[in-house]
């Protein structure tokens, strides 16, 4: 199991949506860092280098971040396809469980490797304001980018890093879907489009307020004003990623090839 | 001696269409069988059903007498190829690729890599990206990368694709040394005339059913007699306890010796039964005729079936 999946981890820099995805993720910050007209639209100066972070992961979360992750999650299983060595690899004496097993491991961790990724950029790009005591906030805590008088560095490093891996979590199930689309549809652009369709189904089904709680796409906000106590929506995220890779090993366990 | 590979009453549907049917055949240690037939008969979904990477609608397969799905760890004495040409990372060079394959085999050495490389003749080029290898070196290749793990059972779909005579002439000379040292093999193939040269076995498959087998072992003891009286001389071979299998096709007289050297015993034979001989000689297998001639009737019977059911029972 091992050596699949130091395979796997491999194969995931090979990635042609991993090398776009990084170089929006380096392009993307800078844009918030560097905007003139960031006033005119919103009304705030950026005062410190931990305000980028916020406004990328902001503008990203909401279609941006899933589409990465579900583009490159399902191109785990279509590059395989692509190559034909999908096959070559059941071949060998490795359980088809195993192999997808590794492959969901590495789905499951591309959310956090590429949103570490995103604040590295994110805090160098704001690296030119400063990481300095400042006056207001990060944008990522309950006072938002106005905060309350001023802010400390240790505070808004707790508050980015804290943002960061409860917005890569909550983007996991994502990836997780994607893998199981791309089982089942056996192709990277499919698993992927299927993925964001179902995610945008479940944006609208905002106007049922009983579902709402509920829905994966009322968690993407989580890291920033979870609709529910943490602890819920952590293991509601939890119940969707283990749900999501049960069925892609059932369906994979039964294909044929 | 147990089958290597068997198969009985083999189905296959996709929805109701049936893609296999009722196919039952054995592989036995050191034979090699190839399965011919038109494109579209079936050759490769057999092939992917043995080796477990299809999953049969009815009927069972046994490698080693095993299920290759419910005993996944039976693929360790499996070497297959069942992508024509067969597949590999790109990106990586022929070396790594087959590191790799070693690394999921498990028990591999590393020696055993480079062994397999020149086996193949591909030495020279291991370290170059296979997305750069023609499509014989990738078939080539394929066939290192199934013979890595010494196995007990090879599966290869089309090794022959895009080769030229020389890569086909050393894979066949591979495929013959694996069988010569226990190894049961499985192909399917088009290339007829280089079937004879090394196969044991040949399975006519016509869409999704087993026509015919045809068992090639024997075909080098078969001798050719072209004679005044037909007739006479059929029955007088047939009378010899040294032959058998007699008969006629078109003005030839065809039969198998018990034993070659026999042989002196014919010309005699027919000379004291009055049977005037023109001509005797090795009765060259025509697979390529025969199998034109199996396929052309199966499907006449087909056709007859479809206008006037059961007809051509």
């Amino acid at each position: 199991m091992s050596a699949l999946l130091r395979m796997e981890i491999g194969k995931l820099g090979r990635l042609a949506s991993v090398r776009f995805g990084a170089v929006v993720l380096i392009v993307f910050p800078l844009l918030w860092a560097y905007a003139p007209g960031i006033f005119d639209v919103y009304g705030f100066f950026l005062v410190s280098g931990f305000q980028v972070p916020a406004l990328a992961l902001l503008s990203s979360m909401e279609f941006l971040l899933p589409l990465l992750i579900a583009i490159t999650c399902a191109e785990l299983i279509g590059m395989e396809i692509n190559h034909g060595t999908l096959p070559t690899v059941l071949l060998r004496p490795v359980t088809r469980a195993q192999w997808l097993l590794a492959k969901l491991l590495v789905a499951s961790a591309y959310p956090f490797l590429a949103l570490a990724f995103f604040l590295l950029t994110s805090l160098a790009a704001g690296a030119f304001f400063g990481f300095g005591p400042f006056v207001g906030g990060t944008g990522l805590g309950r006072q938002g980018l106005l905060g309350a008088g001023t802010m400390m560095p240790v505070d808004a490093w707790r508050e980015v890093v804290l943002a960061y891996l409860m917005a890569a979590y909550s983007l996991v199930p994502i990836g997780l879907l994607a893998v199981l689309f791309a089982v089942i549809l056996m192709n990277a652009a499919g698993g992927a489009l299927a993925t964001l369709a179902t995610l945008i189904v479940m944006q609208l089904l905002i106007v049922f307020p009983a579902v709402t709680p509920y829905l994966l796409t009322t968690q993407l906000s989580a890291y920033v004003q979870p609709a529910s106590p943490l602890g819920w929506v952590v293991a509601l995220i939890a119940v969707y990623c283990a749900a999501f890779a049960a069925a892609a090993v059932i369906v994979f366990e039964r294909k044929d090839f | 001696m147990q089958a290597a590979i068997e198969t009985k009453a083999l189905t296959k549907r996709y929805g109701t269409r049936p893609i296999i049917r009722d196919l039952t055949f054995a592989v036995h240690p050191g034979e090699v069988y190839a399965l011919v037939g038109p494109n579209g008969a079936g050759k490769t979904t057999v092939i992917r059903l043995v080796s477990g990477l299809a999953f049969p609608s009815s009927g069972t397969v046994r490698m080693l007498g095993q299920d290759p799905h419910e005993t996944p760890s039976v693929r360790r004495r499996l070497g297959a190829v069942v992508e024509a040409p067969a597949a590999f990372y790109p990106y990586l060079t022929g070396r790594s690729n087959l590191l790799l394959h070693a690394r999921l085999a498990g028990g591999v050495a590393t020696s055993r890599v480079r062994e397999v490389l020149d086996q193949v003749e591909l030495g020279h080029a291991a370290d170059r990206k296979v997305g750069v290898y023609s499509l014989g070196m990738r078939q080539r290749l394929g066939v290192a990368a199934a013979l890595l793990t010494r196995p007990e059972v090879l599966i290869l779909d089309e090794p022959a694709s895009g080769m030229d005579p020389l890569s086909l002439h050393l894979v066949h000379r591979v495929l013959r040394d694996a069988a010569a040292s226990g190894t049961a093999v499985l192909l399917s193939t088009h290339h007829l005339d280089e079937v004879v040269a090394y196969c044991s076995h040949v399975g006519i498959l016509e869409e999704g059913v087993l026509i015919d087998e045809v068992d090639l072992r024997d075909r080098g003891a078969r001798v050719r007699v072209l004679v005044d009286d037909v007739q006479n001389a059929r029955l007088t071979l047939a009378a010899q306890p040294w032959v058998r299998e007699v008969f006629v096709r078109g003005r030839d007289v065809v039969f198998t010796l018990e034993k070659p050297a026999a042989i002196d015993r014919v010309a005699g034979c027919l000379a004291t039964a009055g049977v005037a001989l023109r001509e005797l000689g090795d009765d060259s297998f025509d697979l390529r005729s025969y199998y034109r001639e199996r396929v052309e009737a199966q499907r006449a019977r087909r056709t007859l079936d479809d206008e006037i059911p059961g007809a051509s029972a």
